[in-house]
């Protein structure tokens, strides 16, 4: 975990586990049935949604237990745009991202400038709740009843014109959207500035003497994770049809964590994973009614107390030959908070 | 009789295993006639969940033992839905990819509205066995959506008519309305109610005054017990619901709130504040879905309460209950009407349908897929007995002469809005 | 506003802010302590009302005061068995882990306990009665004062003094707090830190299951009991200072007293003022009222 390389493999790597990925997306409607490709789409939304959230956390060691907040804000947007303006998809879409960015700036500015650690994380949950409040009482989104009936748009460029509505077509649109956000999320990975933000997680202190603006940098990337975050929200509002204020409570911030911790949050494959395989648990749990919670419990604390890197990191340690680093120190960590 | 005991755990994971290898399940034209059940069965609506479920297990056991539909037997496929919109699309777009169109269950408004537009993109119908909302039948109307069950409306309504017939001399009225929509649109409709029928029958007019919001989700009402308090109302209208309102009872016993008022009404708790609090529940007015004492002799209504004890130990099944199984049954006539479980053929045969349940016949408006059926009023006393409470009075009124007329696509308007 | 009209708001106030602090003061001194921000001590809260209702339905009913009582002592040691036993298995494990994964796992945590109340109890509302002696209000001119409310108020005080006490009177006490100040000092002074881990978490969690019992007639009891009181305790010790049993008393009296004037004033936002003053302090004052000044 505390390896001084986000790892990930080389950057070309990626782009063919991606490639790959997609491709195999693009067959499932032809295999699995509509109920099955309704949660394929939500997985690729989630899986996003998880590596949106592992830019702060694995990447620049910054907790965030508020990511709903820009979820909601990208869905709502995207909802209202497209259903009460007239807004073109691609557009809604892209301003929805921004409305994102925007909110995390307002967030980050005066957040990060005051926290971090713990604090901040429940800074961000205090504010995600705010939200949360915000949305169920407002007449225009909905109150609590949120926004129904969105519809799925058609797209058109000049002559030519897709329907979204028809078939499985917005599937394979939010299969490409997802794909270029994570391709978009990877190339942050591998950028001057992503390197300069794991040197950050590893030892702020010396990042700042290294000439690193530490804070600036934290908030940049958490405008970034936030406009991310908003685009697959707004994915979500065209998908399910309907947005209500759950999307911004606090459990819905709790599900990106779940996503990567069990993937594994040293990894940038992680977050997909554990996506992939949270929601196999629940599909395959989905008629042992009332033991969800039980189940999801037990296989989160399984994971969190006996696999702290995740499933990939146990897949890393039985590969590698020599015993892993046993990142965690008691003796240094229990005096230093 | 909700526990989840061991045997219901063996069987469930049997049928998971089963369930875990097969995604893409085949279009069975000859087996069973598959009717999916989407409900919540976890989460905080898991309780009334439970009864949707049990209503229609009994229904499905008793069509089949009487030969099924069209000669097939009937098979139920549950999913939860976690009272969730997210949950109950996937459910939904799962099992209508699975080939299996006809849906009930639904409690929660938002699943509901949610359902629509899918059913209506692929070519489904769903059935609401308690939503409380009133879109459905008017501005999210969708042809594919149906209420086999009370009208939002026409219980209000009739429980203000009830008011001002019994409690003629009580007209300073006041409410306890949850901060969301369900709350404040009951809440008008009833005030509206009053506005018509305590001029028209009691020959008063009524003095509404300003309703107290109850923050809706959170486990202390007692600042709004003290706002109610302070305005000295003689009726009281209490919209809050489920564990919240038993909550909100509760607290109100330290002040002595419900004490203070001559006729306390309730929207639509059924037997949970009573079973809740026994003997210590203020006596109140409360609307049923199904009280099967008020249908004793009812041939349907016998039935069903005898089932329903030998499958669950429970001598009282809640209204929720009785909306699923008259939501199976009314499946069972339209398919049989018309020969057919396709989609567009059960909607044809549903609108305008009237069938037989354990409340006595009821009628699906064709305009807006909303039943008539009998409203169910009963008042409760606290008890000297095992079970603290015991039903004192109950009328039945005639739905056809409170329930709004039809309006679908347009939203609600109230004459006295 | 009439004299009655804010002594009524004020013990309302008191009353949520006692309600509070009762369920926050166990999680405020794990955290303290062991320095674990444990999600699922709302799920042992729960727990403990449960078992209080049980114990009381089976000794004939929660009228009397003194079965009342003692059914909340005894969820307290059963919740405080429960504690030990999560601390071997799960929070030892977690020691010098990051905070993501410990407040992950203790969100596990919470999951396993709603369903196993799920399981034990099943999915009916429960509705317990307080004790007969504190049935009905006190009547002082227009303001009614129920009389569960003054009790509850009364616990919380009770509770909050007993604590002080406890960790600045009593050599164990001390001790906790030497330990929550510098662990490594007090292990080159030879103190079995982890004895004393352990014995917090068992009183943290004996707290959790304490306030169970006490409030069990506040509300109903239901699955879902859990996460009801989460965010409020969560605010109330972020307010007064993580680690500070004083600060979670005096920042649930201030939090109770804006949330009832914000809720007098602006009745169609509830909840609002608490998020703003908790973001607010947050801002300003991240340690909280009592905390200590980060270096």
């Amino acid at each position: 975990m505390h390896t001084s390389r986000f790892l990930g493999g080389g950057q070309r790597r990626d782009h063919l586990i991606l490639l790959a990925l997609m491709l195999a997306a693009l067959c499932v409607p032809g295999v699995l049935n509509r109920g099955l490709v309704f949660i394929a789409g939500m997985v690729w939304i989630n899986a996003v949604f998880g590596l949106s959230f592992n830019l702060l956390f694995g990447l620049s060691g910054v907790l965030s237990f508020g990511q709903a907040m820009f979820f909601a804000a990208g869905a709502y947007a995207a909802a209202v745009l497209t259903q009460q303006m007239a807004v073109p998809f691609v557009a809604a879409l892209l301003l929805a991202a921004l409305v994102g960015a925007v909110l995390a700036a307002l967030v980050g500015v005066v957040a990060l400038r005051r926290s971090e650690g713990v604090y901040f994380a429940i800074l961000t949950l205090a504010f995600a709740e705010l939200l949360h409040l915000l949305i169920a009482n407002t007449a225009f989104l909905g109150r609590n009843d949120g926004l129904a009936g969105l519809a799925r748009p058609s797209l058109g460029f000049g002559s030519w014109r897709v329907d979204l509505a028809a078939g499985d077509n917005f599937y394979y649109f939010i299969v490409l959207a997802c794909g270029l956000l994570i391709a978009f999320i990877r190339w942050i990975v591998d950028t001057p500035f992503g390197r300069a933000l794991q040197a950050i997680k590893q030892d702020p202190e010396r990042a700042e003497f290294l000439g690193i603006p530490v804070r600036l940098h934290r908030l940049v990337i958490f405008v970034l994770a936030g406009a991310t975050t908003a685009a697959a929200g707004a994915l979500i509002a065209p998908w399910a049809q309907i947005v209500t204020p759950e999307l911004a409570h606090w459990s819905n911030s709790t599900n990106p964590i779940l996503y990567t911790l069990l993937g594994g949050s040293a990894y940038f494959w992680g977050p997909v994973l554990g996506a992939v395989v949270l929601s196999a648990v629940f599909y395959l749990t989905r008629t042992l009614v009332g033991m969800s919670d039980m189940v999801t419990g037990l296989l989160l604390l399984v994971v969190v107390v006996s696999l702290p890197g995740g499933i990939l990191g146990l897949l890393a340690r039985w590969t590698r030959p020599a015993p892993a680093v046993r990142a965690r120190v008691a003796i240094e960590t229990e005096g230093s908070r | 009789m909700t526990h989840l005991d061991r045997r219901s755990v063996l069987k469930y994971s049997a049928a998971a295993a089963a369930m875990a290898g097969v995604p893409g399940l085949v279009r069975a034209q000859s087996g069973p006639l598959k009717i999916g059940l989407i409900t919540p069965l976890s989460g905080p609506q898991e309780f009334i969940g439970s009864y949707v479920r049990n209503g229609a297990e009994i229904a499905v056991e008793q069509i089949n033992k009487a030969g099924g539909i069209l000669g097939r037997q009937v098979a139920l496929e549950i999913r939860d839905d976690k009272a969730n919109p997210a949950a109950a699309l996937a459910a939904a777009r799962e099992l209508l990819g699975a080939g299996i169109n006809l849906h009930t269950g639904g409690i929660s408004s938002a699943v509901v509205l949610a359902l629509g537009p899918v059913m209506q993109q692929e070519n489904g119908v769903f059935m609401t066995c308690g939503a409380g909302t009133e879109k459905m039948n008017h501005e999210n109307y969708s042809p594919n959506l149906f209420r086999p069950g009370d009208a939002p409306d026409a219980r209000t309504r009739a429980q203000a008519r009830l008011m001002a017939e019994k409690y003629p001399e009580v007209t300073r009225w006041t409410g306890l309305v949850p901060d969301h929509e369900y709350g404040r649109t009951t809440w008008s409709i009833f005030v509206d109610a009053l506005l018509e029928y305590y001029p028209a029958i009691a020959k008063k007019k009524p003095v509404i005054l300003e309703p107290v919001l109850m923050p809706y989700g959170v486990a202390d009402y007692r600042n709004g017990i003290t706002q109610a308090l302070r305005q000295q109302a003689d009726g009281v209208f209490n919209c809050t619901y489920g564990g919240d309102a038993i909550t909100m009872f509760q607290q109100a016993r330290g002040f002595g709130l419900m004490q203070r008022y001559k006729v306390v009404c309730d929207a639509a708790n059924e037997f949970l504040i009573a079973r809740g609090m026994k003997q210590q529940l203020p006596p109140h007015w409360t609307g049923m879905h199904y009280y099967a004492e008020a249908n004793k002799g009812n041939p349907m209504s016998d039935r069903f309460v005898a089932d329903y004890l030998a499958k669950t130990k429970d001598a009282e099944p809640l209204g929720w209950a009785a909306e699923a199984h008259a939501s199976l049954y009314a499946f069972k006539q339209a398919i049989e009407k018309g020969k057919s479980s396709e989609t567009q053929a059960v909607i044809a045969n549903l609108k305008g349908l009237t069938w037989d349940t354990a409340t006595g016949p009821r009628t699906m408006r064709a305009e807006d897929n909303q039943a008539i059926k009998d409203v169910e009023l009963v008042y409760i006393e606290p008890a000297a007995t095992d079970k603290g409470y015991k039903v004192s009075q109950y009328t039945k009124v005639d739905g056809k002469s409170v329930i709004f007329p039809p309006s679908p696509g347009k939203k609600l308007s109230l004459k006295t809005a | 506003m009439q004299a009655a009209d804010i002594v009524t708001l004020l013990v309302n106030s008191l009353t949520w802010a006692m309600a509070t602090f009762l369920v926050a003061a166990g999680l405020t001194l794990v955290f303290g302590t062991l320095h674990i921000l444990n999600f699922s001590h709302g799920g042992f809260f729960m727990i403990g009302a449960y078992a209080a209702y049980s114990i009381a339905d089976a000794l004939g009913g929660s009228g009397s005061m003194a079965v009342y009582l003692f059914g909340s002592l005894a969820a307290g040691v059963l919740v405080a068995l429960l504690g030990l036993v999560v601390d071997r298995l799960v929070l030892r494990r977690l020691a010098g882990v990051e905070d993501a994964y410990v407040l992950i796992a203790t969100y596990a945590l919470l999951l396993v306990c709603e369903g196993s109340t799920k399981l034990l109890w099943g999915l009916n509302y429960h509705s317990v009665m307080p004790p007969a002696v504190l049935d009905g209000a006190w009547i002082a001119g227009n303001a009614v004062l129920p009389k569960l409310s003054l009790f509850i108020v009364a616990a919380g005080v009770v509770v909050f003094v007993g604590l002080e006490y406890f960790l600045n009177r009593t050599g164990p006490g001390r001790l906790v707090k030497a330990i929550a100040a510098d662990p490594w000092m007090a292990r080159l002074l030879g103190v079995n830190v982890r004895l004393v881990y352990t014995a917090t978490v068992a009183i943290g969690f004996a707290l959790a299951g304490l306030a169970g019992g006490l409030l069990v007639s506040n509300q109903t009891l239901s699955p879902t009991l859990a996460s009801a009181f989460v965010i409020q305790a969560f605010g109330v010790i972020i307010i007064g200072g993580m680690g500070s049993i004083s600060g979670a008393f005096l920042g649930a009296i201030l939090l109770g007293l804006i949330d009832a004037f914000g809720q007098w004033v602006l009745p169609g936002l509830p909840g609002l003022p608490f998020f703003v003053a908790m973001t607010l302090i947050l801002l300003l004052r991240p340690q909280g009222l009592m905390g200590k000044a980060k270096h």
